[in-house]
């Protein structure tokens, strides 16, 4: 059956709805780093800039500590998407292969804690890292984020992994592969686009993470989303400053996630229907 | 042979004595957020250069220090030696702070204000040197108050010379001269003054002192006094700018601190009530960049009064390095007016304000010393649930007055209900 025009009228207008609502704060985030630093913040808030103006984006060179922050907000999600993906997809194929009850309880503790809120585990995690000394350091704080990572992606992979249909890892058993090299030749890359979209998420996670960065980070890893919300100070917020550092901040992600749209959609898709 | 025996042992003499230096350059780490690093950074690289150790500040946002010594507080660590604390603190970190009472000389008490002296302790002890202290003066348009047109209007309105706002009556008066519709489209293009509504839970004490109050909310032996007549005059005061004389923009609730400063360099208030780094801050692009005036805060029935909003050197307990952390402290607060060069241009001692108060380009300075000075300037009560008070009772109190609906007086008598709920008589 077709859809009226009507129908298809209405649907269009609904998505247009949904992606001015999802849009919208990222334009004005945009519009405001473009405005002049006077009038970042008027009454009544005015959308477009009056006037375009580059300061905020040139006032970022004055602090070197910034844009130290974004290398440092890139090695520590790298390392903890490595660190993720290194034992999440063993676990998840584990889960995914052994439909045990203790498979069952793994997942379920995974799911639970991801349920606590990091505020909960804020000091212990803290105090765990200090006494292995790794605060300030690019791995603790990886590990930490590694922590909101590893419960995540054993979710997404086990469903990934689910999918894939056992016959392709007993026909490698039968040409003589073990278990672990059926793991590595077989399913990790038939598994390839969830792990990347897996990858990604725990990327993102990672890359926007605030409390476990601000715990144990001090001088030498501090991450961006920290270095920006220093710009809200006792008295005011230099919301031209922290604007166009938001929008440079966002735009390795945005573009990344262009860029890898079909795989990140092929590989969402991929756990969806079992074989 | 001797004389490779004497080049050996001074070899091995120069050597230690080398390792030895090394081992007394400590690090000591300061827990910063932005204002306590500009502030101290100038003294702390002069303490570097005189002794040889090294001084690293670890800067947070402003709410992330509180954070990281409660983190530090809770699991005994020391990775900080000093840290810079908002004075809304001091009750929490008290436990976790080097009683300090043996760097708060005569000479020392002498130089600091009376509200930072009593904010500098807890339960009788001195946990905390002051570092820098701000409070709320008076911003005003010098083209406007020194326009002869002006001047003369004005005076012809009210009868008495337009000058800077001493008291309320001609802060009111001047409040309402300055709200104009300038092009006659019924709409208000310049409102005399704002109601910073978006930070109720704060702004309505300062008139409370202003009205004579002996304190905020409670007393000095910590009895309730919200409900008394200093604090039904001072709330009653704060919401009349809005409910009665019309002389601030209407959406009170979102003007906080940040909106209001920027609704007076936008040239859309022609006075405000801010706090004095300010003056010092002003935005080279602002239309009124060089006019912006400074004037101490306004007097009430009680006189002059303002909240300070200072910031303390704590020591925690837990350092490893607590006798250079408290030579540290004592060094900051003897260089206190290097601070006052730094972006916020404030300092802690009154000789550091003295200093600097007839500088040019420091003219924020003076106002701050006699606002800071004023018997009525009193601090927030020392107690740990402060923030809870100001979040649950003070912030409701200031937003329900808001609405014009509601009677100062009822809603400071549910203010003691409240209060005497959390246990306070």
């Amino acid at each position: 059956m077709k859809a009226t025009f009507a129908e298809r009228g209405i649907v269009a207008l609904l998505v247009a709805l949904i992606v001015i609502v999802y849009v919208f704060p990222y334009a004005f985030l945009v519009s405001t780093s473009l405005k002049p630093p006077a009038d970042a913040l008027t009454i009544p808030p005015t959308l477009l800039p009056q006037r375009l103006s580059l300061d905020n984006y040139r006032a970022i060179s004055e602090f070197p500590s910034v844009q130290r922050s974004f290398g440092n907000s890139s090695l520590i999600a790298l390392l903890c998407t490595g660190i993720t993906l290194l034992l999440a997809v063993p676990a998840a194929y584990g889960v995914a292969r052994y439909a045990s009850w203790a498979g069952k309880l793994f997942l379920l503790a995974a799911l639970i804690t991801r349920l606590i809120p990091p505020v909960a585990v804020g000091i212990p995690l803290f105090a765990i890292m200090r006494s292995l000394g790794l605060t300030d350091t690019h791995i603790g704080v990886a590990l930490a984020h590694a922590t909101i990572g590893v419960p995540l992606a054993i979710w997404l992979l086990a469903s990934f992994m689910e999918g894939i249909p056992r016959e392709l890892e007993e026909a490698a058993r039968v040409d003589g592969c073990s278990r672990l090299g059926a793991l590595l030749r077989i399913i990790i890359p038939v598994a390839a686009g969830g792990i990347a979209v897996t990858a990604i998420f725990v990327f993102l996670a990672s890359w926007n993470e605030f409390l476990f960065s601000l715990l144990l980070s001090s001088t030498g890893v501090k991450t961006a989303p920290i270095a920006i919300a220093e710009f809200k100070s006792q008295y005011s917020i230099q919301w031209g400053t922290m604007t166009s550092l938001s929008v440079l901040y966002s735009l390795p992600v945005i573009l990344f996630s262009l860029l890898m749209q079909k795989r990140i959609v092929a590989g969402m898709t991929m756990g969806a229907v079992k074989g | 042979m001797k004389k490779l025996r004497f080049l050996l042992v001074v070899s091995v003499l120069l050597l230690l004595s080398l390792t030895a230096g090394a081992q007394d350059a400590v690090t000591l780490t300061v827990l910063v957020e932005q204002g306590g690093l500009w502030l101290q950074e100038a003294a702390a690289k002069q303490f570097e250069e005189e002794t040889g150790h090294t001084v690293e500040f670890v800067n947070v946002p402003y709410g992330s220090v509180f954070d990281r010594l409660s983190a530090e507080m809770a699991t005994g660590g020391a990775a900080f030696d000093v840290a810079t604390i908002d004075v809304v603190w001091m009750s929490h970190f008290a436990p976790f702070a080097e009683p300090l009472d043996a760097l708060f000389t005569d000479e020392v008490v002498a130089d600091l204000f009376a509200s930072l002296v009593a904010d500098a302790q807890i339960g009788g002890t001195y946990i905390g040197m002051p570092t820098w202290a701000n409070t709320e003066i008076i911003f005003y348009r010098k083209d406007l108050w020194e326009d002869p047109e002006e001047m003369a209007a004005f005076e012809a309105e009210y009868g008495y010379a337009l000058a800077p706002p001493t008291t309320w009556q001609e802060f009111d008066d001047m409040a309402q001269f300055f709200t104009r519709d300038n092009d006659g489209d019924g709409e208000i293009d310049m409102y005399g003054t704002d109601v910073k509504g978006g930070v109720a839970d704060f702004e309505w004490m300062i008139a409370v002192l202003q009205a004579g109050s002996p304190g905020l909310v409670l007393d000095a032996e910590r009895a309730i006094i919200i409900d008394n007549d200093e604090h039904v005059a001072g709330l009653s005061y704060y919401i009349s700018h809005h409910c009665e004389m019309d002389v601030a923009p209407p959406n009170v609730n979102e003007i906080d601190w940040g909106v209001a400063e920027n609704l007076f360099y936008q040239s859309q208030t022609a006075m405000f009530r801010f706090w004095g780094h300010a003056y010092r801050l002003t935005r080279g692009d602002s239309p009124i960049a060089d006019l912006v005036g400074a004037a101490p805060m306004v007097a009430g029935p009680g006189g002059v009064g303002a909240i300070p909003g200072p910031w303390f050197n704590i020591v925690p307990k837990t350092s490893a390095n607590k006798e250079l952390a408290l030579q540290l402290v004592q060094y900051l607060y003897d260089h206190n007016a290097l601070g006052i060069e730094a972006p916020l241009g404030l300092a802690a001692r009154k000789s550091a304000y003295a200093q600097y108060a007839d500088v040019e380009g420091f003219e924020n300075l003076n106002p701050l010393l006699e606002t800071l000075d004023s018997p009525q300037t009193i601090g927030r009560p020392a107690v740990a649930d402060w923030q809870q008070i100001a979040d649950e009772i003070l912030g409701p109190i200031g937003s329900d007055a808001l609405t014009c609906d509601e009677d100062p007086a009822e809603l400071l008598a549910w203010g003691r209900e409240m209060l005497e709920a959390m246990g306070y008589q």
